[in-house]
């Protein structure tokens, strides 16, 4: 099967939803935040972009992007080191009017006017990095060009997230959901507190690139910044906007709780296989060993990545590359990122611990399920 | 612009000892330790001693070695100048030859080395597990002004006449070699691993090529012929780990050692000398309820539902609950079905062991054989395979194999 897709353009935005988990992006953004024992968030977007035969990426990024950049380096996991094309990031522009750290994504896009003239392909496709999936493009391109539409958005029907509902909605924190009628964007609320399963926007966007370009430059010209509520909205009745109904898994990081139980979800392997067997989802490559269990360890119901060494318990527990837990430790309902050391009887429960965290030798630290406790980077408990 | 030392790889060998492994696959092909391949070794220990240039001569069943060799990114070996270059024997203006002997595969690649005008030619063996600093190999020999030096490890006087020896004065300088002898003058065992002057090698090289009667090979020819003319030729003693695994049993002990790095020696979890390999890109590991898992080695793709003890599981091996998997090497993607029992063996990539299957049985009195079943084979349900079985076909429900 010959897929690719010459004809599309992927921008990724890793910055956005970063104030729903301030304290996982204190030192990163959305994008490069851990999941899945693994990957980090964009992993799952990038990957399906590159599935779907998308080769011309450009990930726009605000800020906090230190680790995103070491993270993606210059896009080889991705098979995204190309002549043409390839991967891109967009620093903040500084010297326009609209310039710094950009406040939505239309003017986001209005940085990128230039570009997006230059580029060839005749299609967009956006994406967010809050949302973990395993995503087909191509499906819904193919939705979006059958369709005739000017856009399509995806959405998934879901519940709206708690800690959506629980937001101050005086931050500049926008989520969406559709009112859809054979297939066409009727109306859009703005952070609805609506009970029941909702169309929720996915904020994947696909759109002519012509089309774009015009509607960025009119919402740059009368300062608009946000692409939903300025620039779609008022214009759904001009526009052929269509919803494009995503029924495959959908992990949605809304919040630090949200980020524990998306991850927890994943040791049931029906939601493991769920998201993974798509299509094989690419990361950077650390060159780790193979996890070595060893004498006194006791493992039930984990999800465990390469270069960890286990000599003690570990239950119901998503770990990251390199953890090393010692002799008579005990580690349950935890996520414990990259290369945390677990010194020998400690005893841990309900922990997100960051990069490089050590838990002390014999030290007892507790989090309920509701809240689980986390432990910022580097700090030695 | 000249390279000070550059190095070349023989991978040609068929690795005959492991055939039910090599039937389809390059002895330095052949899956390692949970995520390796054998050259994962020499090529690692190329880059972290400052090889960049290392040209790799293949011959049998080539492959997969290639897919897998690729551009050399994973051991950083995609290089503007030099890199990782495979090398198969090729069509001349005047005939074309396999690969005659370890010799003349180098001497059918002059112009390659040429290129790179190397003072040095690091000549390594692609059948060896083994972390080795080259540069102080090298260091060896620039100091003792040497044209020619051979690494060599100590072995026990009661195996010594199983290798080929190199006798040696007080100055480690080398005044007799001795290939498999009865009567054993030295138990400096050679490793197969050569450092040459470059200009010497060459000469010697066509030298040997010249002669009808050479069977082209270092040991037999190449290094006779240095001894006849007293050249400078010295022997490097390395105490490190080294395992010639060419036999199905030193291939699953190896594995097994890696199991118990404090007393082997052979410690993967090394963070100054990494060993690299090509990644398969699956999801981390899954240890299910139910499973049960002591000292083994487990890595991305595997979900675990039975008991895994002393084992090394390959990328996305699958064990079933109410499995047993013990002292065992499963390769990548292996699947051990419910009630299958799976111990002390070797088990190659891609096997379907099903239901109530028996593979292998842990040693007892004088039986210690490692049962060995080859890639893609499926072992069918209550099937039996022996302790000494070399398994290469499908082996139906209910029969047994020994």
């Amino acid at each position: 099967m010959v897929k690719s897709n010459t004809s599309v353009v992927g921008i990724i935005f890793p910055n956005s939803y970063d104030a729903l988990v301030p304290e996982l992006v204190s030192v990163r953004l959305m994008a490069s935040i851990p999941f899945a024992s693994r990957y980090r968030i964009i992993d799952f977007i990038l990957s399906s972009m590159t599935h779907s035969g998308i080769d011309n990426i450009s990930v726009v990024v605000n800020k906090n992007y230190h680790s995103l950049m070491d993270h993606l380096g210059s896009g080889r996991e991705w098979d995204l080191i190309r002549k043409n094309g390839g991967l891109r990031i967009f620093p903040p522009f500084a010297e326009k009017e609209v310039g710094g750290p950009y406040v939505g994504r239309a003017s986001a896009l209005a940085n990128l006017l230039d570009f997006l003239r230059d580029q060839k392909e005749k299609y967009v496709i956006m994406s967010d990095t809050n949302v973990v999936v395993n995503f087909d493009f191509s499906a819904m391109l193919q939705n979006h060009i059958d369709s005739g539409a000017d856009m399509t958005i995806a959405y998934n029907e879901q519940e709206i997230p708690e800690e959506l509902l629980n937001y101050p909605t005086n931050d500049k924190i926008f989520y969406y959901t559709f009112d859809v009628e054979d297939g066409r964007l009727k109306k859009v609320y703005i952070n609805p507190k609506t009970d029941g399963v909702q169309k929720m926007s996915m904020n994947i966007f696909v759109v002519d690139r012509e089309l774009l370009i015009d509607i960025v430059n009119d919402a740059y010209i009368q300062g608009r910044s946000f692409f939903m509520r300025d620039v779609i909205m008022p214009q759904l009745g001009k526009l052929n906007v269509q919803a494009y109904k995503y029924t495959d898994y959908v992990a949605r990081i809304s919040g630090m709780k949200s980020y524990f139980e998306e991850n927890m979800k994943l040791l049931d392997d029906y939601n493991l296989d769920a998201l993974f067997s798509a299509a094989p989802i690419y990361t950077k490559i650390r060159g780790d060993n193979p996890t070595h269990y060893k004498d006194g360890a006791k493992v039930q119901n984990v999800m465990m990545a390469d270069g960890c060494v286990i000599e003690g318990e570990v239950e119901n527990s998503v770990i990251f590359r390199g953890v090393k837990i010692g002799k008579g430790a005990t580690v349950k309902n935890c996520i414990l990122m990259q290369d945390t050391v677990v010194e020998a009887g400690a005893n841990v429960e309900y922990l997100i611990t960051d990069k490089n965290v050590t838990i002390s030798a014999g030290k007892e630290m507790k989090g309920t399920d509701t809240f689980p406790v986390y432990i910022e980077k580097f700090k030695v408990v | 612009m000249a390279k000070e030392m550059i190095a070349m790889l023989l991978a040609g060998g068929q690795g005959s000892r492991l055939y039910a492994l090599t039937e389809k696959l390059a002895k330095p092909a052949v899956p390692f330790g949970g995520k390796y391949r054998i050259i994962d070794f020499p090529l690692s220990n190329c880059v972290n001693s400052g090889i960049d240039t290392v040209g790799i001569l293949t011959q049998y069943q080539p492959l997969e070695l290639n897919e897998y060799i690729g551009n050399g990114q994973p051991w950083d070996l995609d290089r503007l100048y030099g890199g990782v270059h495979v090398l198969p024997p090729y069509q001349k203006a005047h005939g074309s030859d396999w690969y005659k002997g370890t010799a003349n595969a180098i001497y059918q690649n002059i112009s390659f080395i040429e290129r790179y005008d190397p003072k040095y030619v690091i000549i390594l063996s692609g059948d060896q597990i083994c972390k080795q600093d080259y540069s102080d190999f090298l260091k060896f020999h620039k100091e003792k002004n040497a044209e020619f030096s051979v690494a060599v490890m100590e072995v026990p006087w009661e195996e010594a006449p199983r290798f080929g020896l190199m006798v040696a004065d007080e100055n480690d300088k080398i005044t007799e070699f001795q290939e498999k002898p009865k009567n054993p003058k030295s138990n400096l065992a050679s490793m197969g691993i050569y450092i040459f002057n470059w200009d010497i090698l060459k000469q010697y090289l066509e030298e040997d090529e010249a002669d009808p009667n050479s069977e082209n090979d270092f040991g037999n020819n190449i290094i006779p012929n240095l001894l006849r003319d007293h050249r400078q030729m010295y022997a490097y003693h390395f105490n490190g780990y080294w395992k010639d695994v060419g036999t199905i049993a030193s291939l699953w002990e190896a594995n097994m050692e890696v199991l118990d790095p404090e007393h082997s020696g052979i410690n993967l979890f090394d963070e100054n000398w990494k060993i690299y390999s090509r990644n398969a890109g699956m999801t981390g590991h899954k240890i299910n309820p139910g499973a049960v898992v002591e000292n083994s080695m487990i890595t991305d793709g595997c979900r675990i539902k039975g008991t895994v003890k002393h084992s090394i599981l390959f990328g996305g091996v699958k064990v079933e609950a109410g499995a047993v998997v013990e002292d065992a090497v499963l390769m990548g993607g292996t699947t051990v079905k419910a009630g299958a029992v799976v111990k002390h063996c070797i088990v190659a990539e891609n096997v379907t062991v099903c239901e109530n299957a028996v593979v292998g049985s842990m040693p007892s009195g004088d039986e210690n054989g490692v049962a060995t079943v080859g890639s893609g084979v499926t072992i069918g349900e209550n099937a039996v395979v022996g302790p000494n079985a070399m398994v290469r076909n499908n082996v139906e429900g209910g029969e047994e194999q020994w």
